[in-house]
């Protein structure tokens, strides 16, 4: 289960298909989730309608990116809250730490970012001293199996209860063999307790950050996060440039669809608004660019940024259900990571995770067009030299193949031909893969062509 | 009305059988119907892979092909084929000449829902169908609502299959999910490919239907394949074999 990071997104997925029983219960724990979403977003009659909108309010705050963050930190700064800027995941991290070691801080709890994860921040402060804490019961169970998240929504979903148990009793103590949900939980929760009561600061990622008020937006189900916020002095809060949005009517918009699209319930359990540090303590923003700008240069990847990590994509993605998250090579899997990783991704294969579908864009509350982004992607790749699967060898031949096409109906009548006796012929679609899984074609007796000669022509 | 038929390299090759069955029930219909010579491939496979460079000539052989060619509509037997056509013929000519070819161009559902619907059946079809709504149809060329949609949902396919005498129209479980064929994606990625259709199979079989219905052939092959090799008691059409056999 541990990212390889030379290896193809088509052979870790080989692996995760092994085993067919467990990619059918992963696939259908995800399904499960689409169909509570359908369900959800469905008792909304203007669900469409709010999803333009959302898109709307995403691309309108793109295109005024600097204005509204500079209105943020200004209101931040007015509620007294120290803003930080970070170019990239060194710089965050180096940022929080310094913050961390100014307050002499031990331990760490922490909520809800899968920015800390995009930056590698954990690693980077426990090798200076500071233990992180995961709080979200899933976040805690990776934590403890020593493993990346595999879903951004529900990064445990790769876990079954029996194994989560076994890593409870090795790690925390649970009895041996006990796999009961709420006894998990329950045992989960007294541990955590503890880790809140004795940390010395707390962090939580955002899900909006609101620019006229100044004030960042926190959604958890389980109220982790204000469960850690509110008992140290020290709050540190990471975001990204894209989070932000000009003012709550836009955050009432987007949380609207946010709970629905992940989990289909109407909202999450606690939606905290943070807007200025407590009595005798500090609050923190940390606002982090790393590779976004360069993101927005481009038109069709900047839309990429619309997104408001619901985790919709994911749970519809077929490839996705049945690769589990661990196969792709960046943080984030499934679509919304290949949007985002794609240029990251030293395998050059995530791109073609992808059936091009565009599922994952109709399910989208803010309309990524994910699909038009991967498919772009691929090009980009093509265009730097960096062609997965041979492709760089075989598709200049095919197109040539093509382009000509008395040797293209040449080789396929050859091929036509060929099917009947050899499995492996000439033509790239059948060989390989192909036979291995499926039965070939029925080979016709002539092509169309052929037919239309004799039947219609005059 | 005078019709060219656009018959993408697959069919002409590997299903003969769709294309004269895409012509007989035009020509029943009462259209005049013409094959324009030199027809090659929309460039799909080059293109879905990003390779541009490479999809550039046969995009354009195609293209030409149809360029002064004198009819009321181009019509194509599958909707993905159609739908990379449309994107790449703009992607590489953005002529007078192109545009033309390009306002013309039609799936066959499409054209017979929304230009030219079909009058009467005048032969039942009295068997139990699955219908395999292929993603490109649903979500890129607007033939059904996709199953995330929650506006008012609507089915062309459906609609017109409906009017068959004697048919009766199941869905698979998970009605739209894709059926993991994706171009190259079967070969690059053939273990969650066949996975895909492996599940898509058997969803079609729980229905009962004798045949799984499709339009959009590539798809069809790659389930064809999947059923043939799980042994599945199901065989598979194309949409235009099941209109002219009712017509
Ligand atoms: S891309 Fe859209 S569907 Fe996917 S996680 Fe982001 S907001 Fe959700």
């Amino acid at each position: 289960m541990s990212h390889s990071s030379s290896a193809t997104h088509a052979q870790q997925a080989e692996i995760f298909c092994r085993d067919e029983s467990r990619v059918d219960w992963h696939s259908k724990a995800l399904w499960l989730m689409r169909e509570k979403r359908d369900r959800a977003a469905g008792s909304i009659p203007e669900w469409e309608q709010l999803r333009q909108l959302g898109s709307e309010i995403k691309l309108h705050t793109l295109t005024n990116l600097a204005d509204l963050l500079q209105q943020f930190e200004a209101n931040c700064q007015a509620n007294g809250i120290q803003v930080h800027w970070a170019r990239d995941g060194k710089e965050h991290n180096q940022i929080v730490h310094e913050i961390l070691a100014r307050h002499q801080v031990k331990k760490l709890v922490k909520s809800k970012s899968m920015l800390t994860e995009e930056c590698h921040m954990n690693p980077y402060l426990e090798e200076r001293g500071i233990e992180v804490i995961d709080t979200d019961l899933g976040e805690r169970i990776i934590q403890l199996a020593g493993q990346p998240p595999s879903h951004i929504v529900v990064p445990a979903i790769h876990m079954k209860k029996e194994e989560v148990g076994d890593l409870f009793h090795e790690k925390i103590g649970t009895e041996a063999g006990a796999s009961d949900p709420t006894y998990l939980t329950r045992a989960a929760r007294q541990h955590l307790r503890e880790q809140f009561l004795s940390a010395d600061a707390a962090m939580t990622g955002v899900n909006m950050a609101v620019a006229d008020k100044g004030a960042v937006v926190v959604c958890t189900n389980e109220g982790n996060a204000d469960m850690g916020v509110n008992l140290p002095a020290v709050q540190l809060h990471s975001m990204g440039i894209d989070k932000i949005v000009p003012n709550l009517d836009s955050a009432a918009v987007l949380l609207r669809m946010l709970a629905r699209n992940a989990t289909g319930q109407p909202v999450t359990t606690y939606s905290s608004m943070y807007r200025g540090p407590k009595a005798g303590g500090e609050m923190h923003v940390i606002i982090v660019d790393n590779g976004r700008t360069a993101m927005l240069q481009d038109k069709i990847l900047a839309e990429s940024l619309k997104c408001i990590r619901c985790g919709g994509c994911l749970n519809t993605c077929p490839v996705y259900r049945r690769s589990g998250g661990h196969s792709y090579s960046y943080t984030i899997p499934g679509p919304i990571g290949i949007a985002v990783g794609g240029s990251k991704d030293d395998t050059n294969s995530i791109p073609w995770a992808c059936t091009l579908c565009a599922s994952c864009s109709g399910v989208c509350p803010t309309k990524v067009p994910l699909d038009k982004i991967i498919h772009h992607h691929r090009r980009l790749k093509a265009e730097a030299g960096q062609l997965p699967y041979g492709k760089a060898n075989y598709m200049p031949l095919v197109g040539k193949l093509m382009g000509s096409q008395t040797a293209f109906n040449c080789s396929m009548s050859m091929a036509r031909g060929a099917l009947k006796i050899l499995p492996g012929s000439l033509l790239k679609p059948f060989a390989g893969a192909w036979g291995k899984y499926r039965e070939l074609p029925v080979a016709p007796k002539s092509s169309f062509e052929h037919w239309y000669k004799n039947n219609r022509s005059e | 009305m005078k019709i060219a038929l656009f018959i993408p390299c697959l069919v002409n090759q590997l299903m003969p059988d769709v294309a004269v069955a895409t012509l007989e029930l035009l020509e029943k219909l009462g259209h005049e119907v013409i094959f324009p010579k030199g027809q090659t491939c929309c460039g799909q496979p080059m293109t879905n892979s990003g390779c541009y460079n490479e999809a550039r000539n046969t995009t354009m052989k195609l293209l030409n092909s149809f360029k002064g060619v004198e009819c009321d509509a181009i019509v194509c037997p599958a909707a993905s084929c159609l739908v990379a056509a449309k994107e790449n013929f703009h992607e590489f000519d953005d002529s007078p000449e192109a545009e033309a070819v390009i306002a013309k161009l039609y799936e066959l559902t499409e054209f017979l829902h929304d230009v030219a619907p079909i009058p009467a059946f005048s032969k039942a079809f009295p068997h139990r169908i699955s219908l395999q709504m292929s993603c490109h149809g649903v979500r890129m060329l607007g033939l059904a609502s996709g199953s995330e949609f929650m506006g008012k949902p609507f089915n062309k396919v459906e609609a017109i299959l409906a009017k068959i005498p004697g048919i009766e129209i199941r869905y698979p479980e998970r009605k739209d999910e894709c059926c993991g064929f994706g171009g190259t994606f079967a070969m690059d990625e053939g273990a969650v490919s066949a996975k895909m259709g492996k599940d898509k199979a058997w969803f079609h079989a729980n229905t009962g239907a004798e045949y799984v219905v499709g339009y959009d052939p590539s798809c069809m092959m790659h389930l064809d394949g999947m059923i043939r090799r799980q042994q599945l008691p199901v065989q598979t059409r194309h949409v235009a074999q099941i209109i002219n056999a009712a017509l």
